[in-house]
């Protein structure tokens, strides 16, 4: 018994720390006049970039923003060499 | 059996002039509407830069990203220039149309002088003035003027205002007023004879002015084209 609640907590652990360590870089506009960004934002649940255009859409979209593209996941690793590129919009979304 | 007459032709031809007026009309606005379809739209430079944008993936920095923004921004400066130039297109052809339907008439109207005249010429001498001079005793008919003795200018006078009010004399009025008698005392014969004479030396100077000239020391010729000749 206390094996497998030992076990759960790993695997818990180990999604949660699968699901901090997702993150996309993206593209948006804003129409009139033409405003274009390059961005940085955490994912929360599936680590795909489908999944991650989901929900970059709904987030970018309330603050006027549309989503052109998801470049692509990743994870820590790829944070810091994104982070000067992204500039105001490191973790914004 | 068909016949044509010339009113109807004419209205034919008028028929074809506005059917013409319209088919240039139509071809203009035809030409307007795919041209001003055709016309790149103000905001396809915007679309462009954004394409430029997505395709790259690359293109991330922040000042390229600054530098796009600048390119679409001088892109949407110009699409105002664009819709200065459509005004201008519009402008010119209106003027193209105008200008167009204006050949089209003046066209038109050539012919249809064209065929007056000719008409006019068929019709040999057309009388448009008539001016009497007592004093020099001439009479001038259009431009050619003509001497008469003063019994015959009398009679042409008196017909002339017989004319002017729409009156037709017998032969014994017109001797009537010209010698101051009341009419039933004149003779129908004596005006026909003043009548005659007018005809007369009138006629004979037409003919020689126009047909059958004079010319002096010389003889005489036709005063006409060889051309219009024609013997059957």
């Amino acid at each position: 018994m206390k094996h497998i609640t030992f076990s759960l907590l790993i695997l818990t652990v180990w999604a949660n720390a699968a699901q901090a360590a997702c993150y996309a870089d993206y593209k948006a506009k804003r129409d009139g006049p033409l405003r274009l960004h390059y961005g940085v934002a955490a994912i929360d649940g599936d680590c795909a970039v489908d999944a991650a255009a989901d929900a970059l859409l709904d987030r970018l979209s309330a603050d006027d923003w549309q989503l052109l593209t998801v470049l692509g996941v990743f994870d820590d690793a790829g944070l810091e060499e994104r982070k000067e590129s992204a500039g105001d919009y490191y973790l914004r979304y | 059996m068909t016949t044509t007459s010339a009113t109807e032709s004419r209205e034919i031809g008028n028929r074809i002039v506005v059917a013409g007026i319209a088919a240039i009309v139509l071809i203009l606005a035809i030409t307007a509407i795919l041209l001003f379809m055709n016309l790149p739209d103000a905001n396809a430079f915007n679309a462009r830069v954004e394409q430029v944008f997505i395709e790259n993936d690359l293109l991330t920095g922040n000042a390229e990203i600054k530098l796009l923004e600048i390119l679409a921004q001088s892109g949407t400066a110009f699409s105002d220039t664009l819709s200065s130039y459509r005004f201008v297109i519009f402008v010119l052809l209106t003027f193209a149309t105008a200008l167009l339907v204006a050949a089209i008439a003046f066209l038109v109207m050539l012919i249809a002088l064209t065929r007056r005249m000719s008409q006019i010429e068929r019709k040999g001498i057309e009388v448009n003035s008539l001016l009497i001079s007592r004093d020099q005793k001439s009479v001038y008919l259009n431009n050619f003027e003509f001497k008469l003795t003063k019994a015959a200018i009398e009679t042409l006078s008196v017909l002339a205002e017989a004319r002017m009010d729409d009156e037709v004399m017998s032969g014994a009025e017109i001797e009537g007023v010209i010698s101051g008698r009341p009419s039933s005392d004149c003779d129908e014969a004596a005006g026909a004879t003043r009548i005659k004479r007018l005809r007369d030396t009138l006629g004979n100077q037409m003919v020689s002015e126009l047909l059958v000239k004079n010319i002096a020391r010389k003889g005489y010729m036709l005063a006409i084209n060889k051309d219009v000749i024609r013997m059957v």
